[in-house]
């Protein structure tokens, strides 16, 4: 169909638009982090500053980032590797033996109110002695990628012709050979998809780690507390600190953005 | 969920598994797996998060029904329903709270969807720069939701914020965003429209672009004007992608927390002007140390959750 | 090719598996040689940090810091200690707003004999009023680390301009102060505090004693029904909505007040003299040349400001190293350990370092001297002395707020007498 000159214009200004809404935001919480506070207070002054790298130095020096850096990453891996191992036989199986209510007992987990979970999961972990390591921690992130990477996988083995199967175990394999030879590594693209979106869900994930981290295992998201109540408002680290949770994320996110989108719009266009 | 396609060979595939027999050759635990493969393969996954499930689960319906308070090992009195009546009769703060979440999740849900169809229709066909802008959306739904709110504080600070100083270039304000007892939840609002926009965009964009161009061309042929054409023949279509953006958005913003904390910290301001019923669960078991009453009201709230799903699910069933 | 790399990614992500079964031992070296210390984001904090090492070196203990900001804290108190856990050892807490819950929920360790079993760390050279502030039922269950008192920061150079060369003695002239600076300087509030519902509410404590009033009467009644209750909730909403800053928010707390301030955007402004430092600090405060300190100004009951122990250091009941977490406290709340404290900033409980003249010799005089005569009139509590204290907080702030706002201060007044004596009745 072709296109009007009236619907191009509109769609310039219309594209302008959302740019700015969705850039500016970020660009200026990039900026903000190398400003010195002085210069953040003078909102007229928006590019006329000498860029400071004193922010980053807090951070990475006193606030010790490089290390919950590595927390967070430990945490989301390890999550979603295990999550992996437990999710991808558990959709494959109850996508070919449409097992919807067994997929519901685990979907479940991804609709109650994590408030709800917090106190009893400390209680029963402190009482099994697996609190102060990475354990509880890691369980508590696998409590929120299980369900994501099931419910992404299910739909894709939904979409997988079953004569692949039915072909290899003609030649010979068992069921479980021809899961593991056959129908594995053509699901690898859905399993990246899977990995990728539940590594940057565990990445974001704040409530959790707020109440089950502890010193050793702090991540991200509730460092950057740090900044706050510690002198008056240090909106210069406070800005260098958000930027060093998000920019990785999203540099990540970037980097796999086909198997981002192809995660977050699974389900979309079955039905 | 959404059903799963009916493929016409897995009525095939059914039977070949159902008369998968065992193979002389294999050994007992092997032929063993390979016939309840079905359930090896379900039953951790399963395991895993029923264990998690079920402990918490028992134990806050248990509280519920008790007076729970101060230190949850301390003895507690079984006080059947009283909690319930409390909590159901309380107008201060329960209903508020009720409020302020189906308005919360309401606003959003509605911006969210119109703005998200407004973008994916804009990207439906290929354009120079689609790449930019496709990166461009993708970044604020990846970003950490805690770092959005702290820079989104920074953006609204009513004195060093730059949305007072730009609207002030053009004589307009200065808005107190965050800081106003009537502007706060708007404004989370606003920040949660901006974060997740974008999913609503990209999930309806995937719907949009599996359509056949053909219905649409054929409507246009006929004279259907272009919103007519939208109403009548895209919209119909991607219904189905329209109801799953609906069902994850729905739960996410009904459950609505980060952002929420890192804007206006515990209790959701002085006025609890954004304590939606999760910040005020959280304020009871964290702030109050009763553990009884958050109970209640997570149960409550669990039940205002499901009921909302199974109301979104039902609604695509009828069909 | 496609597939390679999903293998790839799918590899990298798997790596790191074997590491973290390694690193969960970490947590769990024998008691013995270490000690786990939770402490609050403070100046006090940052200070005794740097010294670990001397700690290490005297008596082979390691430390496990776990530092966090005050609301993190305490939520992470209410898990922890909830479940029974032994993976804190010393805890610094707020005595006035945990400590009696805490107590009452057996969480903290009797330190009664562990006070008194050295006498060259010396408790008796702890203020009484701190001391009974840790002491619940009759035993000692922490060490105060920190106190405070009320002061006032102040501009000299706009008060100067306003013809104004001594800052405000009383209440009134706050108030009129506040009004010629904010009538001079439109841009300039001529007052800020706290305006956050609950974080205002130690703020505001010294208005209402310097009233004459309190929260209620140390028996069981709620007095905001008092005339002095009035007058202070009016005062004090008045300053903020008239002189305060143009769309004054009701979310701020001491960071955010504090901001307004060494922004050069108030003339005056009451806080807690412990973070006198950030209005100091050229790094921080662009006020720093300019910034003066005086006691709190007198009102119809004279100058009552608060005079508390906000901080202190006690003992978790379910550790299983009460002895390592003792010797922790000993060395952090030892006399030297103290001097330094005090020195850099943080006002002691001990007498000894009050007496000390090199303790404040870097002190800008107003501080010293709001510090003498808070010892003498100062209220030994800040908010109310109940169990429940966050709940407690939001009942007795919310006139704050609305008097901010503007509403209707008197009925909402009779709101919170009704829901504070229901309260506190529901205490008894």
């Amino acid at each position: 169909m072709r296109l009007s000159r009236g619907y191009r214009i509109f769609r310039g200004i219309a594209i302008a638009l959302i740019l700015i809404a969705m850039l500016v935001p970020l660009a200026w919480m990039v900026l903000s982090s190398f400003k010195t506070n002085v210069q953040i207070y003078d909102t007229s002054a928006v590019f006329n500053f000498t860029p400071t790298l004193d922010n980053y130095h807090k951070v990475f020096q006193q606030a010790n980032f490089g290390k919950y850096m590595w927390n967070s990453f430990l945490v989301a891996a390890v999550s979603t590797s295990i999550s992996l191992v437990l999710g991808v036989p558990a959709a494959y199986s109850m996508s070919r033996f449409v097992m919807k209510r067994q997929a519901i007992v685990v979907l479940m987990a991804r609709v109650i109110p994590g408030v709800s979970l917090l106190v009893p999961w400390y209680y029963l972990f402190s009482n099994l002695r697996m609190v102060g390591g990475y354990g509880v921690l890691i369980l508590s992130h696998m409590f929120v990628a299980l369900p994501l990477i099931l419910y992404i996988l299910m739909g894709f083995f939904d979409g997988m012709p079953a004569e692949l199967e039915e072909a290899a175990q003609v030649d010979g394999l068992t069921s479980i050979g021809a899961f593991w030879h056959v129908v594995l590594p053509l699901s690898m693209p859905g399993i990246a998809t899977a990995s990728i979106l539940s590594f940057i869900f565990s990445w974001n994930n704040f409530m959790f780690a707020l109440v089950l981290s502890g010193a050793e295992t702090k991540t991200l998201p509730v460092a950057i507390f740090d900044f706050i109540g510690y002198a008056s408002i240090d909106w210069g680290g406070l800005m260098a600190a958000a930027s060093v949770v998000t920019l990785p994320i999203m540099v990540f996110a970037l980097f796999f953005q086909k198997y981002v989108v192809s995660g977050l719009t699974a389900g979309a266009v079955k039905g | 969920m959404s059903v799963p396609v009916q493929n016409p060979a897995s009525g095939a595939a059914g039977t070949v598994n159902a008369s998968d027999h065992p193979r002389p050759s294999q050994s007992g635990f092997s032929s063993w797996a390979n016939r309840h493969r079905k359930w090896l393969f379900a039953a951790p996954a399963m395991i895993f998060t029923a264990a998690m499930l079920i402990f918490p689960l028992v134990w806050t319906v248990y509280l519920s029904f008790t007076n729970a308070q101060g230190s949850v090992r301390a003895p507690k009195k079984f006080i059947g329903l009283d909690n319930y009546v409390k909590v159901l009769t309380d107008t201060d703060r329960f209903w508020p709270a009720v409020g302020r979440t189906l308005v919360f999740t309401a606003g959003v849900l509605v911006v969210q969807m119109v703005l998200g169809m407004c973008i994916a229709l804009l990207l439906r066909r290929a354009f120079r720069g689609q790449g930019l802008i496709r990166v461009a959306i993708l970044l604020p739904l990846v970003a950490t939701p805690v770092a959005v709110g702290m820079m989104w504080r920074l953006i609204f600070d009513p004195n060093i914020g730059p949305a007072n100083y730009l609207l002030g270039l053009i004589g307009l304000g200065p808005y107190p965003w965050l800081a106003g007892e009537k502007t706060a939840l708007a404004t989370t609002m606003l920040i949660d429209i901006w974060q997740w926009t974008p999913m609503v965009a990209l999930i309806l964009l995937a719907g949009l672009t599996s359509l056949s161009d053909e219905v649409d061309e054929a409507a246009a042929i006929d004279g259907a004007n272009t919103w007519q054409r939208f109403w009548w023949v895209t919209l119909p279509l991607v219904w189905p992608s329209v109801v799953v953006a609906l069902l994850l958005r729905g739960i996410d913003a009904l459950k609505t927390f980060d952002i929420l904390y890192a804007t206006k910290g515990r209790g959701g301001g002085s006025f609890h002007e954004v304590e939606t019923l999760n910040v005020y669960a959280y304020g009871l078991s964290f702030d109050y140390n009763e553990y009884g009453l958050a109970s209640t009201v997570l149960i409550l709230f669990f039940a205002l959750i499901v009921a909302a799903m199974l109301a979104l699910t039902s609604r695509q069933k009828e069909r | 090719m496609r597939r390679i790399y999903a293998l790839g990614v799918t590899l990298a992500l798997a790596a790191p598996l074997a590491l973290a079964g390694c690193g969960s031992d970490e947590a769990t070296q024998s008691p013995s040689e270490v000690v786990r210390v939770t402490l609050a984001n403070h100046v006090w904090t940052e200070n005794i940090k740097a010294r670990f090492d001397e700690f290490t070196k005297e008596t082979g203990l390691k430390v496990e810091l776990t530092q966090l900001g005050e609301d993190q804290l305490s939520d992470q108190y209410n898990v922890k200690l909830n479940a029974g856990s032994s993976d804190i050892d010393v805890m610094m807490y707020r005595p006035l707003q945990e400590g009696k819950l805490f107590a009452t929920n057996g969480w903290m360790a009797n330190l009664t004999d562990k006070v008194s079993s050295n006498a060259a760390w010396d408790w008796d050279d702890y203020q009484p009023g701190p001391v009974k502030a840790t002491t619940f039922e009759d035993k000692v269950v922490g060490v105060p680390i920190i106190t405070e008192t009320e002061v006032l920061y102040y501009r000299t150079d706009l008060l100067e301009q306003s013809g104004f060369s001594t800052p405000p003695a009383t209440l009134d002239e706050l108030k009129q102060m506040a009004a010629k600076v904010h009538e001079d300087n439109p841009d300039i509030a001529g007052f800020v505090a706290r305006t956050g519902r609950t974080a205002a509410v130690t703020q505001f404590s010294s208005f209402l004693f310097s009233y004459g009033g309190d929260f209620d009467n140390g028996n069981g009644t709620a007095t905001l029904d008092t005339q002095a209750a009035m007058d202070a909730y009016d005062l004090y909403g008045t300053l903020l909505r008239e002189y305060g800053p143009t769309n004054v928010s009701t979310d701020m707390s001491w960071p955010e007040a504090m901001a307004v301030f060494t922004q050069g955007k108030a003339a005056l402004y009451v806080e807690a003299n412990s973070l006198y430092k950030n209005a100091t600090d050229p790094a921080n405060s662009q006020v720093s040349d300019t910034v003066a300190f005086a006691p709190f100004p007198a009102g119809p009951a004279g100058s009552r400001p608060y005079n508390i122990p906000s901080w202190a250091l006690g003992v978790n009941s379910g550790s299983t190293n009460v002895d390592n977490a003792w010797k922790f406290i000993e060395w952090a709340t030892s006399k030297e350990q103290s001097l330094l404290n005090q020195q850099s900033g943080v006002p002691s409980a001990r007498i000894s370092v009050w007496e000390n003249p090199e303790a404040t010799a870097d002190y800008p005089e107003g501080i010293v001297l709001a510090a003498q005569e808070a010892a003498e009139n100062g209220v030994g509590h800040d908010r109310p002395l109940v169990v429940q204290v966050a709940k407690a907080r939001e009942i007795v702030g919310q006139p704050i707020v609305d008097a901010i706002t503007g509403k209707d201060l008197a009925a909402s007044l009779a709101a919170a007498q009704t829901q504070y004596q229901a309260f506190l009745d529901d205490e008894k």
